[in-house]
């Protein structure tokens, strides 16, 4: 196969498999599960055979998508370093997460569905990756957003998942429609969408770039990356099962608009990058604050990967796209991991989430809870693991650049060991706070292989060195260049004392304010009004739904109101009315009787002879 | 390649087929069932066939502009009326919608538990031939007389099988639609009169007018006509207040051939004939046009998130989109035009599919309000997942015929420096359609069992979708992806038709934000005086 028909056949089985499970197997819950586990392994093979046969090189293929008058649209692939280092990922990532569900999603009624939609989810996901243009981006773009609506959504007769996929995929559409209003002008300005034209037209004219068309396209990786003020969806996005917000929510989609930012680079004025640092700095720390809020196991995750996304963030405005999708990379691996540790718990704990109705873990869930430890690490950084390099790069850049975004990022790394260590206390250790955490046990193999292997990669994950050929281009080149500045010395010295404090205090600071296997939240008890500013999330939910409910609700309400009375009623009625008058008038000279008729003759005699001796 | 000359009859005979089998229906209160059944399946489904082998045997045309032509003359050749048939890129998607809607209508009509049933479907087949005669026509006499011809059983159909309050929906739409299509008339009469070409037929009068174009102050107030009447017939804000109620109480069929395919005459009769004949008629009014079709997509889209009743939501969110339909032909581009025909088809696919399945939702909960359902994918996945996919197609999803359009439209308003801030209003009308679509999923399907169902899911089994109900929806969802996914099979040839009408370079004016900020408040005004 040549290397365009690997990447069709990885970008296409996925599709062919959902709609071979949406057609006829979707009372074949069994049936489905394998075929759709089978589809990622076949994708896992393709991917390789591409890279495999791409040697390095960039291949590129586009055909026809649309033709009408002077705007063409084009689909095809760009399969450069960058791209091959996402699928490797998303690919690798994703069949441990389809392997995982398999035993996760055992005994669900609607298992077709769950695995039918996560193949969507490879196929717009994968579709994403390889994206040779802006238009074709945008539509699996809209499509993960779909798929994500959909998983969320799995239990649909809960009140909760149904109000989170509506809000996913509203709030998603709110950055998609920058992002479009993005791409029309963009598609004006240069006269092309494609990446690999934007790049050659940007290099040779500077002037090209625009400030305002970046931050329109900004505005989609806002809302899919769930950066402020499109934040929101993202905890809430947990209703959906746990592989989902494992694969989705965490490891892949969500970090997808820091891949499209990647792929853009070249589009970005400074101006914007700096908008881009200070607010990716802004929301690890917000994010991380608000972790401590937080006693669902799955919702403290959340707020982890919202924080981490930030840092993604803040490494991109710093002008190191090269460290922020290093850290994508790793983030996904440990992430993951975290995530799947916690589908682990749920799944031994009876769907308990709360981690003070947990504790004592350690000792009924060992691997589950060895492995969750060594993510926990890696997310930590502390030395030696995954995280530890990618976080010490963008600790270091920012040390470098801008000393505000090195301290309150240092703080933020603080405040993950932090939230971090307090779930890990809580829940792992201590004696058992429950009934379902008494008789929690460890799950099948089937799920703890995925979390020995993602172990593997969290540890081993940072090492690019080791990493195989032909990946991971831009980020050793960005590592070479952040080593060899002038300053790194200097920078890499602090930023490793200033990063080690962090986590060891952090870690050990509650371990000792909140202790191990604590019952009930300490800080809630002693700093209540702390912990409630902290639970709040600073109200963001509560301004939005009261913006829905009292300004758009009420002006819907209004202009359907108006609708009815004003145009309706009293143009359309009016109008109608007016000529029924007419008609009434016109009728009531012909009454019938000839009283009737004597009078208006006599009054039209007297008209006649008013008008006759010209009185007008 | 040499068109046989048999081609062109069969054009005559998608039309013809359902008439006839109409009028043997109409005589048929005795037949069985089955008969009616076999007599409705054959005149739904030859046009659909003619349809599908119009599109797999045509061929770009090389002299001329429609391929199958036929002309017949009529007994009104003094005037330059002809019966003259013929399919063009442009007329062609749009030929197909009717064949495929059509046919989805009728395999649901068929089995709909209507009273009379023979009248039921003997009415819906002369629709049906109004409908393939309407877009196949290449005369605009014959254009105009088969709309008409298409228009009234719906009304008809309205008054014996709405809902409530039918008669005075009936009633309203009628007057209604009757006073724009007399605005069109008269606008085409004027045409007619104008150019003094002596012909009705579309290549002529364009023929006719490139050599020798109209007076600019003739074309401004022949285009009022033209902008108006069918803008009423589209439901042009603010002229829509027809279309929701119509459509709510209208019986499936209808609301699903009218919503899905008549309507599209009015938009059809704008890019086909009033904005490439009367170019100097649309820059005057462009701003207009802009200004109503802005409201279409923000006012009414916000007041179609105020709805409860399923049906009501459904009739405003086609008169919303209906907006995108006009800016599209607003930028006079073939860019914006072809994105408009695109929406067009599109559009159609999927609010006749969401009519009907909105009915099939109705026979399981027996309320239209949405508040008091819930939970009906536990009990009705499949339904589920067809209205879940009809709603996205609607709201614009990627991998559905309408992203294209919306998309293209979009684009089209982007490519002139003096209309791209209109890309920035018209798109947010994409989150206004997303929060009332999935408000709808949530509400109808997701959640606990609301009270319309409380009680019947105890008791009586709620089905999923019947055979005679999954077949119509499967044929609307497999057009509208696989125009999703393949866009180019309608657009590459509606594209050369439109190279040849419109210009490359656009000739609109920029529009002056300030002056017309009133246009939406009091625009009826303005059009009681033309």
């Amino acid at each position: 196969m040549t290397v365009t028909q690997s990447l069709l056949a990885a970008l296409l089985t996925p599709l062919v498999s959902a709609a071979w499970i949406c057609f006829f197997l979707r009372r074949k819950g069994v049936l489905a599960s394998c075929v759709s586990v089978a589809t990622a392994a076949a994708i896992c093979v393709f991917s390789f055979m591409a890279l495999q046969g791409s040697q390095g090189q960039t291949v590129a293929f586009a055909w026809d998508w649309l033709n009408l008058g002077n705007f063409n649209v084009r689909a095809g692939f760009l399969f450069d370093g960058n791209a091959a280092t996402m699928l490797s990922m998303v690919v690798v990532v994703g069949f441990l997460i389809h392997l995982f569900s398999l035993g996760y999603m055992k005994g669900d009624k609607a298992r077709a569905r769950f695995f039918g939609g996560l193949s969507i989810f490879m196929f717009s996901m994968i579709g994403i990756v390889l994206a040779d243009n802006l238009i074709m981006i945008y539509v699996f773009w809209e499509l993960v957003g779909f798929s994500s609506y959909m998983l969320i959504g799995h239990y649909f007769e809960t009140e909760e998942a149904r109000a989170a996929s509506k809000k996913a995929f509203i709030v998603n559409r709110i950055g998609d429609v920058g992002f479009l209003v993005g791409i029309v002008f963009a598609y004006w300005h240069f006269g092309t969408t494609d990446l690999a034209e934007l790049e050659a037209l940007v290099s040779v004219n500077k002037e090209l770039i625009s400030g305002s068309i970046a931050a329109f396209l900004m505005c989609g990786f806002i809302g899919k990356s769930a950066q402020f003020p499109l934040h929101i969806w993202l905890p809430d996005a947990m209703a959906g099962p746990t592989p989902v917000s494992a694969l989705i929510h965490a490891a892949t989609m969500v970090a997808a608009g820091i891949y499209f930012l990647i792929r853009i680079v070249f589009l970005f004025p400074v101006e914007v990058l700096d908008l881009l640092a200070y607010l990716g700095t802004a929301v690890a720390l917000y994010a991380g604050l608000c972790a401590y809020g937080q006693n669902d196991i799955k919702k403290i995750l959340a707020y982890s990967t919202l924080s981490q996304l930030g840092y993604m963030t803040a490494a991109f405005g710093l002008g190191q796209p090269g460290i922020a999708f290093f850290h994508l990379i790793t983030h996904a691996f440990f992430k993951a991991l975290l995530f799947l540790g916690a589908g682990s718990v749920i799944h031994g704990c009876h769907h308990e989430q709360d981690i003070f109705r947990m504790g004592g873990l350690l000792k009924r869930m060992p691997v589950t809870s060895i492995t969750f430890f060594i993510g926990l690490l890696a997310l930590c950084g502390i030395y030696g693991l995954s995280g530890f390099y990618s976080k010490d790069a963008i600790l270091i850049a920012g040390e470098m650049n801008d000393q505000w975004v090195f301290i309150l990022l240092t703080l933020g790394a603080f405040l993950t060991a932090g939230y971090m260590g307090r779930l890990f206390w809580v829940a792992f250790l201590g004696a058992p706070k429950s009934e379902s955490a008494l008789q929690a046990q460890e799950s099948p193999f089937i799920m703890l292989l995925p979390l020995l292997l993602l172990a593997g990669l969290s540890i081993a994950g940072g090492f690019t060195d080791f990493w195989p050929e032909h990946l991971g281009g831009l980020i050793k080149e960005n590592l070479d260049s952040l080593h060899h500045a002038q300053g790194y010395g200097h920078a890499h010295h602090v930023v490793l004392i200033a990063g080690s404090a962090a986590w060891v205090v952090g870690l050990v600071g509650s371990f000792f304010f909140y202790g191990a296997g604590a019952g009930e939240d300490r800080l809630e008890r002693k700093f209540g009004p702390v912990y409630n500013f902290l639970k709040s999330k600073l109200w963001f939910d509560e301004i939005y739904d009261s913006y829905v409910a009292k300004v758009q609700q009420r002006l819907a309400g209004l202009l359907s109101f108006l609708d009815i009375f004003l145009i309706k009623g009293l143009f359309v009625c009016g109008s109608a009315a007016m000529i029924g008058l007419v008609g009434i008038c016109a009728r009531s000279l012909h009454v019938g009787s000839i009283h009737g008729y004597v009078y208006w003759f006599l009054a039209g005699l007297i008209l006649f002879w008013v008008a006759a001796i010209g009185l007008f | 390649m040499q068109v046989p000359e048999t081609l062109p009859l069969f054009l005559l005979t998608a039309i013809l087929v359902p008439l006839l089998a109409g009028l043997v229906l109409l005589f048929g209160s005795n037949f069985a069932p089955f008969v009616r059944r076999i007599i409705g399946f054959f005149g739904f489904g030859w046009p659909f066939l003619m349809a599908m082998m119009f599109y797999c045997i045509y061929e770009p045309p090389v002299f001329g502009d429609y391929r199958f032509e036929l002309k017949r003359p009529t007994g009104l050749e003094s005037i330059g009326i002809y019966l003259h048939l013929g399919l063009n890129g442009i007329s062609l998607p749009l030929f197909m919608l009717a064949g495929v809607v059509g046919f989805a209508a009728g395999l649901y009509a068929m089995y709909s538990k209507a009273e009379r049933p023979h009248l039921y479907l003997a009415l819906l087949l002369f629709m049906q031939g109004g409908l393939m005669g309407t877009f196949a026509s290449v005369d605009v006499f014959f254009f105009y007389f088969f709309h008409e011809f298409a228009l009234i059983p719906t009304f008809i159909m309205i008054g014996i099988w709405g809902g409530t309050a039918r008669r005075k929906a009936a009633i309203e739409m009628t007057i209604y639609l009757t006073f724009g299509a007399l605005l069109s008339l008269l606008g085409l009469i004027a045409l007619y009169a104008q150019t003094g070409a002596g012909s009705f037929s579309f290549p002529e009068l364009r023929d006719y007018i490139a050599a020798k174009p109209l007076e600019e102050i003739a074309q401004k107030n022949i285009f009022a006509l033209l902008l108006f009447g069918f803008g009423i017939l589209v439901s042009l804000f603010p002229f829509h207040s027809w279309a929701p109620k119509g459509y709510a109480v209208a019986p499936t069929g209808a609301a699903m051939l009218h919503a899905g395919v008549l309507k599209k005459f009015g938009l059809y009769g704008l890019l086909q004939i009033a904005a490439p004949l009367l170019p100097a008629g649309l820059s005057h009014w462009f701003p207009w046009m802009v200004w109503l079709a802005l409201g279409n997509i923000l006012i009414i889209g916000l007041i179609t998130i105020a709805q409860r009743d399923i049906k009501m939501m459904l009739g405003y969110s086609s008169v919303m989109h209906m907006g995108y339909a006009f800016l599209g032909i607003a930028t006079f581009s073939a860019v914006g035009v072809g994105g408009a025909l695109l929406m067009m088809v599109a559009h159609g696919l999927s609010i006749s599919l969401l009519f009907m399945l909105s009915t099939c939702i109705y026979h399981r909960s027996h309320t239209f309000d949405m508040h008091r359902m819930g939970g009906l994918a536990t009990k009705a996945p499949v339904l589920c997942a067809f209205f879940v996919a009809g709603i996205m197609a609607s709201i614009g999803l990627p991998g559905f015929g309408n992203f294209w359009g919306e998309f293209t439209i979009f684009a089209a308003l982007a490519e002139m420096e003096t209309t791209r801030w209109i890309v920035i209003p018209a798109a947010l009308g994409i989150i206004i359609s997303a929060i009332y679509g999935l408000r709808a999923v949530a509400s109808i399907f997701f959640g606990r069992p609301g009270d319309a169902f409380a009680g019947h899911f105890k008791t009586t089994d709620i089905r999923d979708l019947r055979n005679y109900e999954r077949f119509p929806a499967a044929i609307l969802v497999v057009a509208l992806v696989t125009m999703g996914l393949f866009p180019r099979i309608l657009s590459d040839h509606a594209d050369r038709e439109l190279a040849k009408m419109y210009p490359s370079e656009s000739i609109l004016p920029a529009i002056d934000t300030t002056a017309y900020n009133k246009v939406t408040a009091k625009p009826e005004k303005e059009d009681a005086h033309k």
